[in-house]
């Protein structure tokens, strides 16, 4: 049985931040409930055509899936239970923000089966928040993560951001140093990316805010690097890095690592519900509709709720795999590209690592290839030689 | 007399229409095809249509040059009037001196709002020089800022035509297209000719068709040409056995035999157009003429830049094209060049930068190929210290200034067209870039003519744009080879991360080599994409850096975030990417775009 993940999309926030160009909408209360019903109706559907898929990991992302009460976030991972046969101990994670989530509510999420907290903190900043349209405070995000600590979450995450307008090199070390001091497992730092029909690209584009620099954004993400890596967290993908537990084995994700997350960058196959979630059965990648209440309707109806659905070939697969793959520190090894695809790494990608050879961008060695430490800033330029044209 | 399918000669003419860029001259040939029912109105569109499918399918262009309309005069006869085209633009000035040479009349049309304009003159002396009768037509009357009154009084100072025999139309409206026609008749003399005398036609056009060869267009001097014919072309004695002869009505239309005055075609199988040039006389096989028709001299280039690939492996591709569109085009030419940082391609010679642009555009549109072409240049005379002269039109191959006595450069004579309160910012224009004042004539009140001696070089680049741009549109010009003069020239060279880049480097004045520089230097920073690693960049000239900058080295270039959803997003964006990249030429380690090759087009803003 191939493993995978369910990806569960909550399109909902408080309020809409000016960077997001995500599906999420503010101001639909009156649609949670009709939603989360919608969304369980799908789980039950699913279940009973997994193509022989076993699901191992669930993450409930957003928008702000905390918006939702306990029960509803409740309700979502039992019917992942009941029909998707998701295991007890299975990594359970959710999105939360701090302002939509209180000791009480978090204690009835662990109580319901989540086991693992994604936190949106973004920044420990109070300017730096409020520019970026963010419903909390620094002292709403660290009583988010004691209190999350109170009621016995042993597994949290912490989304912090870089290269924000205005952010010098020193603030964000400050950022980063109170954020160490809270002891969080898992941390994942994303550089600012301007999205198009944002406010924030309106903003930069008016001259309102500066542009981002992307000079001092790699500062940041080099110090970023040396301070984590000082404080005892591993880097296990670009963006991402764990806390190293005593059972870690080298060439293997530390055990923090977001065991969901990992079925993407090793392009497993996943379950995706909601509006705008994407999904991939293996053979194909589909995506569904945008729209919440078309979404709702649609389900009620008993139609399709897809937008799009496109079949994926081997070379596609192939490079899919190399592409998401290259994001992780071990890169992608020549034994788990034998065995999924019969063939051998260094013949089909022959081209590509001529190409990169000597810019030291890649490493390539008995095991596999996987980015060198210069390679991380720069792995566009690695991953698009591994898109092979007509591919 | 008489001959088969066409008018007695008496009932001929020959006529062209001449007029600046936009003063009406395709309106106004529609019109006239329109009242002599050579095109039904309905057809007009039609026609163009299916003219454009025929370009689609056959990838050649049709060109309706010649058009041949039957009109019945007021006398009560019927006419024969061929209309034949000519280019506008000067850098076809070859061309339509021979097509000038085809005609006896030209109906010079002049825009009723913008008077008389450069081409308007250029073409008009053209037309004199061949001693064509002239009738002078105001077009646009319907326009509300006309002054017809003024610009007839414009014609008359120019021409010695009374204003008011100077005819009034509106093409677009039709009025007065009628009184035109009947004056074709009546002021356009008929040709001169002999049917029964040899043979002599002057080819004055041409295309090629891959069923019929060569078409060439001609005007019949003397004699008679048939299908049976065996022809002759004078300047290389090519045999020519017809497969066709015909008139264009306007498509092409078989007829037993042009006579002597007619205007037609003949589709001589040939396989190339140089066999059958432009200018070149046709003759009988079996009793050739003593002397050609006068006139006939290969068109000489006087623009020349480099053409390549930007994928090497294009190479024959190019070339294929290259010889494919000199099938149409005999004024092109281009030989083999290899450059080290552009590899294999192309030194094309272009009449002039419209003619350059136009070839670029069909290579790139028609052929599917991406090139990469480095500036313009000019040719230049080179004196080396060995008494040798050589000749250089590709600055990259400027012998060492120890070795070099003296450089020419060619000259022109150049004429600005404009209202007079521009005066002040064209005189600075032209002595910005060198030009020697002559003199400046006043047309009427308001507007003038400024005449110049500038070099080729200055005005190859960006100068038409800035003529337009500092004069709001108002200002035309009109140029012509003056000579070649020596200049204190330089060869400038670019290094790209510390190696020169032979496809960048220019010849330039020694006054302005130091502000060029580093214009291009900083220009060239703009353009460059950031490598993985900085890259310098230096203007030197000989051994001497005089101007350098950096391009610094990219330090990020990947997406933060890439989970379930974006895979199909990030892939897309990788391979735009990919896209992007793939259309920049490597040169050493690295990586330059089109631009870069084209930066040296933007030194003078």
């Amino acid at each position: 049985m191939t493993r995978g993940g369910i990806y569960l999309h909550i399109p909902f926030c408080e309020a809409k931040c000016i960077y997001c160009d995500f599906c999420s909408y503010a101001g639909l209360e009156a649609l949670h409930g009709a939603y989360v019903d919608a969304l369980l109706v799908q789980i039950r559907q699913s279940g009973s055509s997994r193509h022989g898929l076993t699901f191992d990991t669930l993450f409930v992302g957003g928008g702000t899936p905390t918006v939702l009460t306990s029960e509803q976030l409740a309700a979502i991972v039992a019917a992942c239970r009941t029909w998707l046969g998701l295991p007890e101990d299975a990594e359970a994670t959710v999105e939360a923000n701090p302002g939509t989530i209180t000791q009480a509510s978090l204690a009835a999420l662990l109580q319901a089966g989540y086991n693992r907290l994604s936190i949106g903190v973004q920044s420990l900043h109070d300017q730096e928040l409020a520019l970026l349209g963010r419903i909390h405070d620094v002292r709403g995000a660290l009583e988010a993560i004691t209190a999350a600590r109170a009621v016995g979450f042993s597994n949290l995450s912490l989304d912090l951001m870089y290269g924000l307008p205005h952010q010098p090199l020193a603030r964000w070390q400050a950022t980063l140093e109170r954020a160490l001091a809270l002891a969080p497992e898992h941390l994942s730092l994303y550089a600012l990316t301007i999205e198009e029909r944002t406010p924030l690209a309106r903003s930069i584009a008016l001259g309102a805010l500066p542009a981002p620099d992307d000079d001092l954004a790699a500062d940041m993400y080099e110090l970023a690097q040396e301070m984590l890596s000082a404080c005892g967290y591993a880097q296990y993908e670009i963006s991402n890095w764990a806390r190293r537990s005593p059972g870690d084995q080298p060439g293997q994700p530390p055990a923090r690592a977001c065991q969901h997350n990992l079925h993407y960058w090793r392009n497993e196959p996943y379950l995706g519900l909601g509006v705008g979630a994407h999904g991939y059965d293996g053979q194909r990648r589909y995506a569904h509709i945008v729209d919440p209440e078309e979404y709702v309707r649609r389900v009620a109806a008993g139609e399709s709720t897809l937008a799009s659905s496109e079949a994926i070939s081997r070379d596609q697969a192939m490079d899919e795999t190399m592409i998401m793959g290259l994001r992780l520190a071990n890169g992608v090894t020549r034994d788990r590209f034998r065995r999924r695809f019969g063939v051998e790494l260094d013949a089909v990608y022959a081209e590509a690592l001529a190409a990169l050879a000597n810019t030291g961008l890649l490493e390539v060695d008995a095991t596999g290839i996987r980015l060198a430490p210069r390679g991380y800033l720069l792995g566009n330029r690695v991953f698009a030689e591994f898109m092979r044209a007509g591919s | 007399m008489t001959h088969n399918n066409a008018a007695p000669i008496a009932h001929v003419r020959n006529f062209c229409i001449i007029a600046h860029i936009d003063h009406g001259k395709s309106t106004l040939s529609d019109r006239l095809l329109e009242l002599t029912r050579t095109i039904g109105e309905r057809d007009m569109a039609e026609q163009v249509l299916d003219r454009m499918d025929l370009e689609r399918e056959k990838g050649i262009t049709i060109k309706a040059k010649a058009v041949r309309m039957l009109h019945d005069h007021a006398d009560g006869q019927q006419y024969e009037l061929n209309l034949i085209d000519t280019p506008g633009h000067v850098d076809f000035s070859y061309e339509v001196s021979h097509a000038l040479s085809a005609c006896e009349g030209a109906v010079l049309v002049v825009d009723a709002a913008q008077g008389i304009e450069a081409q308007t003159l250029a073409n008009l002396y053209l037309a004199l020089e061949h001693d064509l009768d002239i009738i002078p037509v105001i077009n646009k009357i319907d326009l509300p800022a006309a002054r017809p009154d003024e610009v007839a009084h414009e014609i008359e100072d120019l021409l010695g035509v009374p204003a008011d025999e100077v005819l009034r139309v509106s093409a677009k409206e039709g009025l007065g297209a009628q009184e035109l026609l009947k004056a074709i008749v009546e002021r356009i003399r008929p040709p001169m000719g002999d049917d029964s005398r040899p043979l002599r036609a002057l080819v004055f056009d041409s295309h090629y068709d891959s069923y019929k060869g060569v078409i060439a267009y001609v005007r019949v001097m003397d004699g008679i040409i048939e299908a049976e014919s065996l022809l002759l072309t004078m300047s290389n004695r090519r045999r020519i056995e017809p497969m066709e002869v015909g008139v264009f009505g306007p498509q092409m239309r078989p007829v037993a035999q042009l006579g002597a005055g007619d205007v037609g075609y003949v589709a001589t199988g040939l396989k190339n157009v140089r066999d059958c040039r432009v200018g070149d006389t046709i003759t009988g096989a079996t009793q050739p003429v003593a002397e050609p028709l006068p006139g006939f001299a290969p068109p000489k280039p006087m623009v020349y830049a480099g053409l390549y690939p930007v994928d090497n492996a294009d190479y024959t591709d190019l070339r294929d094209a290259l010889e494919k569109l000199q099938l149409n085009d005999a004024s092109l030419v281009f030989q083999p060049e290899s450059s080290t940082a552009l590899n294999m391609g192309f030194r094309c010679g272009f009449l002039g930068l419209l003619h350059m642009e136009i070839v670029q555009e069909r290579l790139e549109r028609e052929h599917e190929l991406e090139l990469l072409a480095t500036a313009p240049s000019v040719e230049y005379q080179v004196l080396l210290t060995n008494g040798e002269v050589i000749i250089v039109d590709n600055p990259s191959e400027l012998p060492n200034l120890s070795q070099v006595e003296e450089i020419h450069e060619p000259w022109m004579h150049i004429s600005l067209f404009s209202p007079s309160e521009y005066i002040g910012p064209l005189m600075e224009l032209t002595t910005g870039r060198r030009g020697e004042f002559e003199k400046l004539e006043y047309l009427d009140e308001r507007r003038v003519v400024l005449e110049f001696y500038i070099p080729l070089a200055e005005i190859l680049v960006d100068f038409h744009d800035q003529l337009k741009s500092r004069t709001r549109g108002y200002a035309s010009m009109d140029y012509a080879f003056d000579g070649h003069r020596p200049g204190d020239l330089v060869k400038m060279d670019i290094l790209v991360n510390e190696e020169p880049v032979d496809a960048l480097s220019l010849i330039v004045h020694r006054d302005s080599a130091y502000d060029k520089g580093s214009l291009l230097v900083r220009r060239l920073k703009e353009v460059i994409p950031s490598q993985l690693f900085a890259v310098p960049i230096q203007a030197a000239i000989g051994s001497k850096v005089i101007a350098r900058t950096n391009v610094k080295a990219t330090r990020k270039d990947v997406l933060a975030k890439c989970y379930g959803g974006d895979v199909t997003r990030k892939r897309k964006l990788l391979e735009r990417q990919k896209e992007g990249r793939r259309r920049l030429k490597r040169v050493g380690k690295v990586d330059l775009p089109q631009e870069a090759f084209m930066a040296v087009l933007r030194l003078n803003d």
